[in-house]
């Protein structure tokens, strides 16, 4: 708008200028022409010679007639030239001048007169006679007084002209003047404004400058690469951190297309594309779309990975792209960096769940033994001592498998695999329950154990009440343990809720309780409070509070501590659950399968060979008629052949699990679709429950096996299924009569001595097969094979043999070949004499 | 009453020309008006240059001679082919003595204002009887 009223008006000035010009040039060139055209001079001399020509004229007419001297002719020429003289007055310019003067014109018809005369005299036939001569003469004379007038009024006029031309030329002069004066003045104005519009251009020019050199500062500075690039995609601008990032210099880049330096090949197709889109339609996908991730192109040729943020900028109708690059080459590369730590950490979490767990299975196998031998043990006879002993001997394996049981439930908590299982159950039943089987702990120490059911509690819930049960054990064994004197009571209640009920079932004891500092801390794994007496050996519950608490948490509940009144401990299990409705149907329905007890036929599939023995020889204790399988296959085939009572499924087995063959003899519709079957795992409590029972098993045994176990599995009809279903509290040792004999004793006195024989003739029999492929075999199948061996010989007794096995086992494992010669002789050397010393010893128990 | 034309480099000396014998010369005619007379005015006649080239006369000036002894001189280089012109006519008719005749050296002066000045208007020598080449 400024810019433009300054264009306005420099352009009038200029016009103004060229017009003025026009003119002075005009008027000087009409002065110049006035001033070069002579012609008044001229007039002036042609006037002036007017009164010569007539003196002259007189002078020789005088003479003519005083000497007659010259030719009649030459007197006429001179009288003709002055007449022509006097012509001159009456034409042309000097007409002119003397039209305007009155006096002029008084003398002009006197004048015109004697021209009339002259030429009448001039003219007679007579020709110049001296008569004609003399009157010539006086007319010329009498003229001249008047031709000496009108030449002077001629030079007078003439002067007059001038006079009145010099004004004017003064006055186009002052007219020009004061035009060149405007026209310095206009100029003057004009160079104000041009200098100020110089100025201020400077000004904005020094200010633009500024700015520029601090955006080029800004652009080479800045630590992010710029490039910039027209609507052609060519690059147009680039910085010093863009040389650095691409290895281009600008001299180079400058002018060449973006997909032919910086864009990786593979994707110019897509970034032509995504160009020309843009341009036709303004689609934009990267452009003005905020930070993006791409890959670039080194002038090296090598791929890196960048961020990216692409703006469009307007300039005088083009579109110019400004982009801000960021190398995230080294981002990126930590970020892998910690994804794989994260991964490997994952992996290594997982191996430790995968190492417990294996562990607690390879821990439960030998307790398998142990427990099963302890059973057995109770059925002899053995005095107060042994008994005494053996009690000892089970409380610490149970302690055991409970600790070894725990910490696989951590480790299911951990990797989140403790499936929780919506059933129908009786708050109060399961109460019941549990105080039912825990109070003889309690009356050990002669403490109360009663529980209050609030009515709101009653009816059926539905919810994990397995878990519920398993979290009550807990706490209600921890309070019979660090409570010496007084009670333990259990109250339950609920609190309604729209749609759902909150159960509340809280635990306190009168026992000294826990220190404020350390309430929290009860939670926590691995942690055991310093309080347990002297001399006495107590259950460990490292894991318990913790396991309780984090699976009260993952049902949406919560465990929490506070002081029971009287400084007691109690805590407060509080869970969601829905209300069901009718009653709580048995876990799993009772075939009833057993009633024939006279004649049973019981079918043990397992492939550990003596797992299958010792259970086999507990039945056969109990007067059944056992049939073995030692893997799915077999059983199918035996299960062909004839119908059994009860069948005994271990899980995991080679070619064909347990969960197969189950599910393959519950679907054939053959002789033993209907049979009772009895899922035993080594594995965790939880692992295989959910696929046992789709399968079609009807209970569900954690090994090791207990004789005691094994009896109520087939006694009754399942009083206590869902306890089967899951492995519940350990009861307290039976109280059994023992005697002091060594374990190949006992197993005969269980079993019977040729029974007994007949295993341990067969454990050498595989011994000896170890043997023999113990210098060349394969150090895991060794290490297996052992590890098998080993658990046999603790069953039997053959302490050292256990231990030569164990070494054998190690070192197998640890793929040590160099001494294997040695072990096998130590081994060879230990199992001679064990068989001789067992050979005796049987055959002595035979006689 | 003929013109005199001398010239010391020409071949045939001095002599003098008739009206007709300027007739019969190359002619040259324009109109223009003049300071000295009214009106545009038709002159014909022969140009100065024609009638020197005729004779061959050469030389540095050329000097004009009127009847009452007016006189100037032309410098060689300044005469152009056709200007000026000798006018044997004006209007078509021979000029008597009493109106500037019977010879008058005139330029077109309406063409250029150059043919306006002191020394144009000097040169236009009417009654011319006499001219003269000077080496």
């Amino acid at each position: 708008m400024e810019r433009n009223s300054y264009r306005i008006a420099i352009v009038t000035a200029m016009g103004l200028l060229l017009l003025l010009l026009v003119l002075m040039v005009g008027s000087l060139v009409a002065q110049l022409r006035s001033l070069s055209s002579a012609q008044s001079d001229d007039m002036q001399w042609s006037i002036g010679q007017l009164d010569t020509e007539f003196a002259n004229l007189s002078a020789l007419l005088s003479r003519q007639l005083s000497d007659a001297a010259l030719p009649e002719a030459q007197i006429a020429l001179r009288a003709d030239i002055a007449l022509s003289r006097l012509n001159i007055l009456n034409s042309g310019s000097t007409a002119e001048l003397f039209r305007t003067s009155a006096e002029a014109q008084q003398y002009f018809p006197e004048l015109a007169t004697y021209a009339d005369k002259v030429i009448a005299i001039l003219d007679e036939p007579a020709g110049l006679t001296r008569s004609a001569l003399t009157r010539l003469r006086d007319e010329t004379e009498a003229i001249r007084p008047t031709i000496r007038q009108v030449t002077l009024l001629g030079v007078r006029i003439g002067a007059e002209n001038s006079d009145l031309r010099r004004a004017e030329f003064s006055r186009q002069l002052a007219r020009t003047g004061s035009a060149a004066v405007a026209l310095i003045v206009v100029m003057g104005g004009l160079l104000i404004v041009l200098d100020r519009l110089l100025r201020r251009a400077d000004e904005r020019d020094a200010k633009l400058l500024a700015s520029s050199r601090q955006l080029a500062s800004t652009i080479g500075a800045s630590l992010d690469a710029i490039v910039t690039a027209d609507g052609e995609g060519k690059v147009t601008d680039f910085n010093d951190a863009a040389e650095k990032m691409f290895g281009w210099t600008r001299a180079e880049i400058l002018g060449k297309p973006l997909d032919k330096t910086i864009i990786p090949h593979r994707m110019r197709t897509a970034h032509k594309l995504g160009m020309s889109r843009y341009m036709l339609n303004g689609q934009r996908k990267v452009v003005d779309g905020g930070r993006v991730e791409m890959v670039g192109l080194r002038k090296s040729g090598f791929e890196f990975p960048l961020e990216l943020n692409i703006n469009s900028v307007e300039i005088g109708g083009e579109t110019r792209f400004v982009g801000y690059l960021r190398d995230i080459s080294l981002r990126k590369y930590t970020e892998k960096q910690l994804i794989d730590a994260r991964d490997r950490a994952e992996q290594m979490d997982k191996a430790k769940s995968k190492f417990l767990a294996i562990m607690s299975h390879e821990m439960r196998t030998p307790l398998n033994g142990i427990l099963g031998i302890l059973d057995l043990l109770k059925t002899t006879k053995i005095d107060d001592k042994q008994a005494h002993y053996v009690r000892v001997a089970t409380a610490s394996s149970e302690i055991l498998l409970e600790q070894i049981n725990e910490a696989l439930d951590i480790t299911r908590i951990e990797s989140g695999a403790i499936p929780l299982v919506d059933q129908a159950f009786d708050a109060e039943d399961l109460i019941a329950s549990l105080v039912d089987v825990l109070t003889p702990l309690a009356e050990e120490k002669d403490l109360d154990l009663a529980a209050h059911i609030a009515d709101s509690a009653t009816g059926e819930m539905i919810g994990d009440g397995g878990r519920i049960r398993q979290i009550l054990t807990n706490l209600i064994g921890n309070a019979i343990k660090f409570t010496e004197t007084g009670g333990i009571t259990i109250y339950a209640s609920t609190t309604e809720a729209k749609g759902w009920s909150q159960l509340s079932v809280s635990v306190s004891d009168t026992g000294p309780g826990i220190p404020p500092d350390e309430r929290e801390l009860v939670f926590e794994d691995f942690v055991t409070l310093s309080r347990a007496e002297d001399g006495r050996q107590v259950r460990g519950d490292g894991l318990g509070l913790s396991i309780s608490r984090r699976i009260a948490r993952q049902m949406q509940g919560d465990l929490v501590f506070e002081e029971a009144e009287g400084g007691g401990a109690k805590f407060t299990l509080t869970l969601p659950v829905r209300r069901g409705a009718g009653k709580v149907l048995p876990l799993a329905p009772d075939r009833g399968a057993m009633e024939e007890m006279d004649e049973c036929h019981v079918l043990v599939v397992e492939d550990n060979s003596v797992n299958r023995r010792v259970l086999g020889d507990m039945l056969r204790g109990m007067d059944h008629i056992v049939h073995e399988a030692i893997n799915g296959v077999d059983c199918l085939e035996k299960a062909n052949g004839r119908k059994f009572n009860v069948i005994f499924m271990d899980i995991s087995m080679p070619i064909m699990d347990g969960i197969e063959a189950t599910r393959r003899l519950r679907n054939d519709g053959g002789l033993n679709s209907d049979t009772t079957i009895i899922g035993l795992t080594a594995h965790g409590r939880e692992e295989y429950r959910l696929l046992a029972e789709d399968a079609g098993m009807n209970r569900f045994q954690t090994k090791p096996i207990r004789l005691e176990v094994l009896r109520k599995l087939l006694d009754g009809p399942d009083a206590n299924s869902s306890e089967t279903m899951r492995e519940g509290i350990q009861e307290p040792a039976e109280k059994a009569p023992v005697n002091n004999t060594d374990a190949l004793q006992e197993l005969a006195a269980a079993l019977g001595a040729n029974q007994v024989q007949h295993t341990v003739s067969q454990f050498f029999d595989e011994l000896e097969g170890l043997m023999l492929h113990l210098p060349t075999g394969n150090g895991s199948d060794l290490a297996d094979h052992s590890h098998k061996m080993k658990g046999a010989a603790s069953l039997l007794g053959f302490v050292r043999l256990e231990r030569s096995l164990t070494e054998l086992e190690v070192s197998a494992r640890a793929g040590l070949h160099h001494d294997r010669d040695q072990l096998a002789d130590g081994l060879r050397q230990v199992a001679d004499q064990e068989k001789r010393a067992a050979k005796d010893h049987l055959t002595r128990l035979v006689q | 009453m003929g013109l005199q034309l001398e010239a010391t480099s020409s071949h045939s000396g001095q002599q003098t020309l008739s009206l007709e014998a300027l007739d019969a010369l190359p002619q040259s005619a324009f109109v223009t008006t003049t300071i000295w007379t009214d009106g545009a005015v038709a002159f014909s006649g022969v140009s100065l240059k024609t009638l020197l080239d005729h004779f061959m006369a050469k030389g540095v000036e050329v000097e004009l001679v009127a009847l009452n002894d007016y006189a100037i001189k032309i410098p060689f280089e300044e005469l152009e082919d056709d200007i000026p012109i000798i006018a044997t006519r004006m209007g078509g008719e021979v000029m008597s003595v009493r109106d500037k005749g019977p010879f008058w050296l005139v330029y077109p002066y309406d063409s250029d204002p150059k043919y306006r000045s002191e020394v144009v208007y000097s040169r236009s020598i009417w009654q011319l009887s006499r001219v003269k080449v000077l080496d």
